[in-house]
């Protein structure tokens, strides 16, 4: 990988200042906007993560939905404070991912896809099941008590992005970058190479599913209820792979300007279509068709390729 | 035991509609290697189908089956030749995001059209029961099995003594070899792809005899028609046909004897899916369109 | 005469690798002709370049004086094409009698299906024995035979054979070079690759050797069998590759 070009460094400390200054300008409209492009971004970074090491998640609501969980019920339960209760949803969603990937452990492509799918199903099965934990079909109220107030979950969103970003930069310049493309092009060759595919696997999902968890504890308080079909919604999943392919898949950048043009594009449909349900999902699915089938290396692709010429 | 006879016969009758929704996805897969993540809207549109031809055409959804697995058919056939045909040669993520994507703009279609109220499309008829000996038969069931029961009939008939079954088995199981005995593959794909989404239609049109429609439906039946398809063994007809009797006999049985069962039947499929990969991702019964 | 099938400077590869550079052969009407050559010289990326299995990147086809570089594989089987291509490649899943059916599945031959079936089930009495048989199951010299009938089903003018004898006990090889030469009385042209040179000198009017994906040598049957240059190619290699 190319190190990076001084104008790239320069607009993404920008983005990250810009979304960690907003929440102050007393703008609850683009407030609003900066914490769904903040949350996006970081599952479309933790799936993006995944998809770089082969591992293609149909189930990331899975890992949204269980650090919703953990946060709200660690708060509820325990009188758990905002900040203290992320680290439960954190380390659930940690554990899930690397669960999952031993389990899985020689699955790939299509059957693994299945399987972070059944996955979030299960969980959502097992969250209306359970009622007397989670509240069942009825749902859950957060603790209004311990409401730390609007400013501080709107800082701690970009926060989490501006963290998930660096993870994902970390592992790109570390020596693990290579072992991950090897296990995404051909396990077998990476298995020659010397490098354990099933470590990294853990590894890859437990940092993928604990931003995913942090991204829906910090939802979670902002929404203040849950209910199973909220905290494990196929919507998320949906969005976790449509911002990384619109901005362009496997690269750094991707998620990020995928997650920006996804809420853009979001408000725009919405203004378009305002009042007519379903247009803008549906608008959003013919987008992704049309993504991959004439864009399939996104945004990023797109500028990289206008730029060379 | 009279108990355990009904529970045996309400599992039996709904397997054979689990069969048929499965044994479309089954078939796409078989052939052209594609996991359809919108079979289940495929499913979904056919029981919208019968609803538009009860309350707008006050026709029987028996009478409008044809027909709708005709545009099915022709449906599925434009499906592939426009859109999935692209990516028959791109990395699975492509493939899987893509079918995901139609998925969406089907379900949400469905939600322009329909809105996301609950419908129901079910005939006088499918309501009454016969009782034999001591056990009840609700008509809708029994009629959704025959229909069920005869489609797939007809379906490996087909398949086993066709000229052109023949081929769809041969480009199932050696695609180059296909092409040596004159067989142009990619018009076998297409037919698979299309006859898949009729199945698909075909199920979602007698679905209606049995639960509500919404738009949203779709998702939790393409999860146990995956359940199906991967315990029966990726492409193999007879095996998703076992493995549906199977999933339906299971899910009865636990929503029956477990404590609030009914809403654990929705975990059966996903603890199927699961407890399958772990132990033996290829399936348990079958293989390539060994039918 | 024009020969009923020729190849010319023909350039093939898999991906960015080349096999074949500047390919040139022909087989003439009625003529067996042997393809030799070492492993991975080329030999059945010639046979698919033929079937229309793999395209070339340049070079000249031509069947009965028509250039068809631009028809598709499956569409050369009308034209008379037949390919038995290495590692037999039978539907695993189906019987011997559908995998026979399905050699005929090309309209010409369908409607001589009947008589084709006869032909294939004298000339291998032992897949009359099998006829119900799937077809994965049976031996290797069993699944060679059900290739070679399956390809002579489409009735064809161009019978091509890629390594019949590989993996054979030498009693079957022997079993198949019979057919293969009925085939041949029978008016068949056919191409045989093989890199057992002895079996396929010995039916062959004629022979090219491949080496490097281009040839190296070609000649008469018998200027082959006491060529130097096919001994050192490939008796050589073959005695290393032998275990």
């Amino acid at each position: 990988m190319n190190p990076p070009s001084a104008a790239a460094i320069l607009l993404a400390v920008a983005a990250a200042i810009a979304a960690l200054v907003i929440p102050f300008l007393g703008m609850p409209l683009l407030t609003d906007i900066d914490f769904r492009i903040c949350a996006l971004a970081m599952i479309a970074i933790s799936w993006n993560m995944m998809a770089g090491a082969g591992l293609v998640s149909l189930g990331h609501s899975a890992f949204w939905g269980l650090g919703s969980y953990a946060a709200i019920l660690s708060a509820n339960d325990l009188g758990a404070p905002f900040v203290v209760s992320l680290v439960p949803a954190v380390v659930a969603g940690g554990l899930l991912g690397a669960g999952l990937a031993r389990m899985t452990g020689r699955l790939r492509g299509i059957y693994f896809a299945i399987s972070t799918l059944a996955t979030s199903e299960g969980l959502r099965v097992l969250a209306t099941m359970l009622p007397d934990l989670t509240g069942g079909g009825n749902g859950l109220y957060l603790d209004s008590t311990l409401f730390p107030g609007n400013a501080a979950i709107s800082l701690a969103i970009p926060c989490g992005a501006i963290v998930a970003a660096l993870i994902a930069w970390a592992i790109s310049r570390s020596r693990y970058a290579f072992a991950l493309r090897a296990m995404r092009n051909n396990e077998a060759a990476s298995q020659m190479l010397g490098v354990a595919p099933i470590r990294f696997r853990v590894g890859i999902m437990a940092v993928a599913g604990a931003i995913a968890s942090l991204a829906g504890a910090i939802n979670a308080w902002h929404g203040g209820y849950l209910d199973p079909g909220v905290a494990f919604d196929l919507k998320t999943t949906i969005d976790a792979q449509i911002a990384p392919i619109l901005g362009g898949v496997y690269t750094l950048p991707g998620p990020i300007i995928g997650a920006i043009a996804t809420i853009a594009f979001e408000e725009f449909t919405r203004a378009l279509f305002g009042g007519m349900v379903g247009i803008s999902l549906l608008v959003f699915g013919l987008v992704l068709v049309a993504v991959v089938l004439v864009l399939p290396q996104g945004l990023v692709g797109l500028l990289r390729k206008t730029r060379r010429r | 035991m009279t108990n355990l006879l009904q529970l045996l016969i309400d599992a039996l009758l709904m397997g054979g509609l689990y069969a048929l929704m499965s044994v479309g996805l089954s078939l796409g897969f078989g052939v052209v290697r594609i996991i359809n993540f919108a079979h289940g809207e495929f499913v979904m549109l056919g029981a919208y189908g019968a609803y538009w031809a009860l309350t707008l055409l006050h026709v029987d959804p028996l009478l409008a089956l044809p027909f709708l697995i005709v545009l099915g058919y022709l449906g599925g056939w434009l499906l592939f030749r426009g859109v999935v045909a692209w990516v028959l040669k791109a990395p699975a993520l492509n493939q899987i995001l893509l079918t995901f994507g139609i998925a969406l703009v089907l379900q949400h279609i469905a939600v322009v059209l329909w809105t996301g109220d609950v419908r129901s499309a079910m005939p006088e008829y499918a309501l009454s029961t016969t009782i034999i000996g001591d056990v009840f038969v609700v008509h809708g069931r029994l009629i959704a099995f025959l229909v069920a029961g005869t489609l797939i009939a007809a379906l490996t008939t087909w398949l086993r003594y066709s000229e052109t079954g023949r081929a769809v088995r041969a480009v199932a199981q050696n695609h180059d070899a296909a092409i040596l005995m004159g067989i142009n593959p990619g018009r076998i794909y297409a037919l698979a792809f299309a006859m898949s989404t009729a199945l698909g239609i075909a199920s979602g049109a007698i679905v209606s005899f049995l639960i509500n429609i919404t738009p949203f439906m779709g998702f939790s039946i393409l999860l146990k028609a995956v359940a199906i398809v991967i315990l029966g063994g990726l492409g193999s007809i007879a095996g998703t046909v076992i493995s549906a009797f199977i999933l339906a006999i299971a899910e009865t049985m636990v929503a029956y004897y477990v404590p609030e069962g009914a809403g654990w039947t929705e975990g059966v499929a996903f603890a199927v899916i699961v407890g399958i990969l772990l132990v033996r991702p290829r399936g348990i019964i079958g293989s390539a369109l060994a039918t | 005469m024009t020969p009923l099938l020729s190849l010319s400077n023909i350039r093939a590869g898999y991906g960015a690798s080349l096999v074949l550079h500047d390919l040139s052969i022909e087989v003439g009407e009625g003529e067996v002709v042997c393809l030799l050559g070492a492993n991975g010289a080329g030999k059945t990326t010639t046979t698919c370049v033929i079937a229309g299995l793999v395209r070339p990147w340049s070079g000249e086809i031509r069947f009965a004086g028509e250039s068809i570089a631009e028809v598709p594989g499956h569409r050369r089987v009308s034209l008379g094409i037949a390919l038995s291509p290495e590692g037999r490649q039978v539907f695993p899943e189906m019987t011997v009698h559908e995998n026979l059916l399905l050699g005929s599945y090309a309209p010409h031959a369908r409607r001589d299906r009947t008589r084709a079936m006869d032909q294939v089930l004298a000339l291998f009495p032992r897949l009359e024995e099998r006829l119900r048989q799937k077809a994965g199951l049976m031996s290797g010299g069993e699944q060679q035979m059900l290739a070679i009938g399956r390809a002579i089903m489409s009735r064809p003018r161009l019978l091509m054979l890629d390594e019949p004898s590989l993996g054979l006990a030498p009693r079957i090889v022997m079993d198949v070079y019979a057919a293969v030469a009925e085939t041949a009385r029978a008016g068949i042209s056919i191409l045989l690759v093989e890199q057992n040179t002895e079996a396929a000198l010995a039916v062959a009017d004629r022979g090219y050797v491949l080496a490097n994906g281009t040839i190296a040598a070609s000649g008469s049957a018998a200027e082959l069998r006491g060529s130097a240059l096919v001994r050192s190619a490939f008796l050589g290699i073959q005695a290393e590759s032998a275990p």
